[in-house]
């Protein structure tokens, strides 16, 4: 144990900021929260971004490290007992100091509190909550604070914490519990899954309670998210996206995040990656996330066993759309909302607007254009009062060819790294993995 | 056409939606611009509109009863937001816009509905300028940067295109009760002060004391080497992408940032 004492805080918050840097959830969103007069902080229901770092990623949170130093060796975390890197602590109270300073200046919205394990999970998840009860009641503070609990930690504790905490998460880290005992043997689908239903649980019941009394204590108000590391391990999008569909269903998460492996620290039993992270299949499993959330879409739906892979020219939605000509085109002024939600270029919003307006004026392209429809994508399944936007053929590779020369079918940044995640579909890295419910996600 | 002309505030264009309507002039027969033109047309009579916070005051109270706070909300946001400069071709001026918005949504029984009607070119253009400064608002409600002044009150300036200094005002009095602080908007020359514990108030800037704002207390500099740093260590060296970075933090909102300067 090379943890160095009495090191300054700039350094400690350099490192224990850089070792947080490959959580994904950054999001402060989930719970509104008025202010009330007293101490400092509240919080709004869709979040606030307060900068954008140079990765083009949201920083909403300080998203920090309790400390580095950890007892587990997950092959691909750079902070495994391993590796030799330098390791810090923080106190609760210098973590209390930083996130109330940066607070009032309105740097952050709040604290992402995190940590590598410490002596025991047991002395760690304590550390963290005696952190954030002296936010809370010491310093009062009533901003957003996302805790992550340690697997393996006592259900009390994880229980008090939810009790401070407005979200937290559980990270599944891979998808298949074989590639969890190969890379992260000190974890396991029980320690990690466990926690996860006694904070589902714990939820719902608190719901019940809030209904009876509403100013009963309330318990992770923005609910739980977990994160999966994508490419570090031979799993296909439509096992991904199956866990992700389980975990919705059977878990009640708020959110499933997707994180591009990077590889920090050449372990030989991690791919080597030369092309950089999958950063584009990251980008459509995320797209896919959104048709599962807010577009009534089932995975079966988008993949099967036959096609395991999404389609990395065409985004899933468009993909879908193209098979399935038999439902469109639609037309705007009768369709229903579940509907109008399966046509690419009309997102939930639009749809919702769409069918507002139209009570009242039959809409015209125009009309949808100012809406927010994207007509460039949408136009070819479409029709107002009858008449498509331009004389179109209804054919799937007529319909293909146009979408695939809308630049944005993949996204800038990516394009002009010149496709360098193609490599990434290659065949031979996807070995037969037969995945069942109850292997995914039986506790 | 009888044409009202008021001033390009909340309290001008409601103060103006007042007068047309009591005017009885019948609502096809009047509009409302807050635009200051150069030429006037022959069979038009304009009317100059005497701001009065006295009747904005009913306008407001009416809205909000008759249909709700979001509602009115949305009508507040589209009132403050700066409209393009010189007008487009065919765009309805805002003022006009939220009087006609306004008379659609009385007529109806349920006039909460109002802004569910987008295929009506007016209630249209309330929803896209609404939008806008919505959406700086919200812009900033994150971009905003508080300094510590020697005197331990907390100063930000923002640049904004719209008029959101009260939005950022309701929302930092609610989250910083136990702060004095200022927010000054450069582009309107207007301050929202906030003494602790009371409510803001929004006042202009002519005498601000320019001097005491480079006066910083002693651990300000410190803890903004701590957030640049932390900044710094936050991004992944593999995904570094400063297009998406530009393109979700525009540089317009980067001046006044501190990790951007």
């Amino acid at each position: 144990m090379n943890l160095q004492m009495n090191m300054d805080l700039m350094e400690k918050l350099n490192i224990l900021s850089a070792a947080a840097k490959y959580d994904v959830a950054c999001t402060s969103s989930g719970v509104d929260r008025k202010g009330g007069g007293k101490g400092i902080g509240n919080a709004i229901a869709p979040g606030i971004c307060h900068t954008f770092s140079a990765d083009g990623r949201c920083v909403s949170l300080l998203k920090i490290l309790f400390t580095n130093e950890c007892i587990f060796n997950c092959a691909y975390c750079l902070n495994n007992r391993d590796s030799d890197v330098k390791r810090a602590a923080f106190t609760p109270d210098e973590i209390c100091m930083i996130t109330m300073e940066f607070y009032r200046r309105n740097y952050i919205e709040g604290l992402f509190l995190s940590s590598g394990i410490m002596v025991s999970p047991d002395y760690t998840m304590d550390l963290i909550y005696q952190t954030i009860w002296k936010l809370r009641t010491v310093h009062h503070f009533h901003g957003y604070i996302h805790v992550k609990s340690i697997p393996g930690a006592d259900p009390v504790l994880v229980e008090k914490t939810g009790f401070l905490a407005d979200r937290m998460s559980i990270n599944l880290e891979l998808p298949t519990s074989e590639s969890l005992r190969r890379l992260a043997p000190c974890k396991s689908r029980s320690t990690i899954l466990k926690p996860m239903r006694q904070i589902q649980n714990r939820i719902t019941d608190n719901k019940q309670e809030l209904t009876v009394y509403h100013k009963a204590p309330r318990f992770v108000p923005a609910g739980q998210s977990t994160q999966m590391i994508i490419g570090a391990t031979p799993e296909n999008d439509f096992q991904i996206m199956s866990v992700a569909e389980g975990l919705y269903q059977k878990f009640y998460l708020k959110r499933v995040f997707y994180s591009a492996f990077v590889n920090v620290n050449g372990n030989s039993l991690l791919p080597a990656l030369p092309g950089g992270p999958p950063l584009l299949r990251e980008h459509r499993l995320y797209q896919a996330d959104w048709l599962l959330r807010y577009y009534h879409f089932q995975v079966s739906e988008l993949l099967s066993e036959d096609r395991p892979d999404f389609n990395i020219f065409l985004d899933p939605k468009c993909d879908w759309a193209l098979r399935h000509l038999e439902y469109f085109p639609v037309e705007i002024n009768q369709a229903s909302y579940q509907t109008l939600l399966r046509v690419p270029g009309i997102g939930y919003k639009s749809a919702e607007r769409i069918v507002k307006a139209r009570k009242r004026n039959s809409l015209t392209f125009e009309d949808l254009k100012k809406m927010g429809v994207v007509l460039k994508r949408a136009l070819y399944f479409i029709t107002c009062s009858g008449k498509m936007m331009y004389r179109t053929k209804l054919e799937e590779d007529y319909i293909c060819q146009n979408l695939m020369r809308d630049k944005t079918q993949i996204p800038r940044d990516i394009r002009e790294g010149g496709y360098r995640q193609l490599s990434f579909f290659d065949k031979e890295l996807h070995a037969d993995f037969q995945l069942t419910d109850s292997q995914i996600l039986s506790p | 056409m009888y044409i009202f002309l008021c001033e390009d505030t909340l309290d001008g264009i409601f103060t103006g939606v007042y007068d047309a309507w009591a005017s009885r002039y019948g609502h096809n027969n009047v509009a409302l611009t807050t635009q200051v033109l150069d030429n006037y047309s022959l069979f038009d009579e304009y009317i100059p509109v005497q701001t009065d916070y006295e009747k904005s005051a009913k306008v407001a109270r009416t809205l909000k009863k008759r249909m709700g706070e979001e509602v009115y909300g949305e009508l507040c946001h589209a009132a403050s937001a700066q409209e393009e400069d010189p007008p487009k071709k065919h765009s309805l001026n805002k003022a006009d816009a939220i009087y006609k918005t306004i008379v659609l949504a009385l007529s109806l029984p349920d006039s909460s509905k109002v802004l569910q009607y987008l295929g009506e070119p007016y209630v249209n253009r309330v929803f896209s300028l609404s939008r806008r400064t919505g959406n700086e608002a919200h812009h900033l409600l994150g971009f905003l940067r508080f300094q510590e002044l020697e005197n331990g009150i907390l100063f930000a300036k923002i640049s904004p295109k719209h008029h959101v200094l009260p939005f950022l005002g309701e929302h930092f009095s609610d989250r910083l009760p136990q702060e004095n602080f200022m927010i000054y908007d450069e582009t309107h020359h207007l301050a929202v002060l906030h003494p602790k514990g009371k409510g803001f108030f929004i006042t202009d800037t002519q005498d601000l004391d320019s001097e005491m704002l480079q006066r910083f207390s002693s651990k300000e500099q410190e803890y903004q080497k701590l957030w640049c740093s932390f900044f710094e260590n936050i991004a992944i060296e593999a995904r570094k992408n400063p297009k998406l970075q530009n393109q979700n933090l525009p540089k317009r909102f980067q001046k006044n940032i501190v990790e951007f300067r």
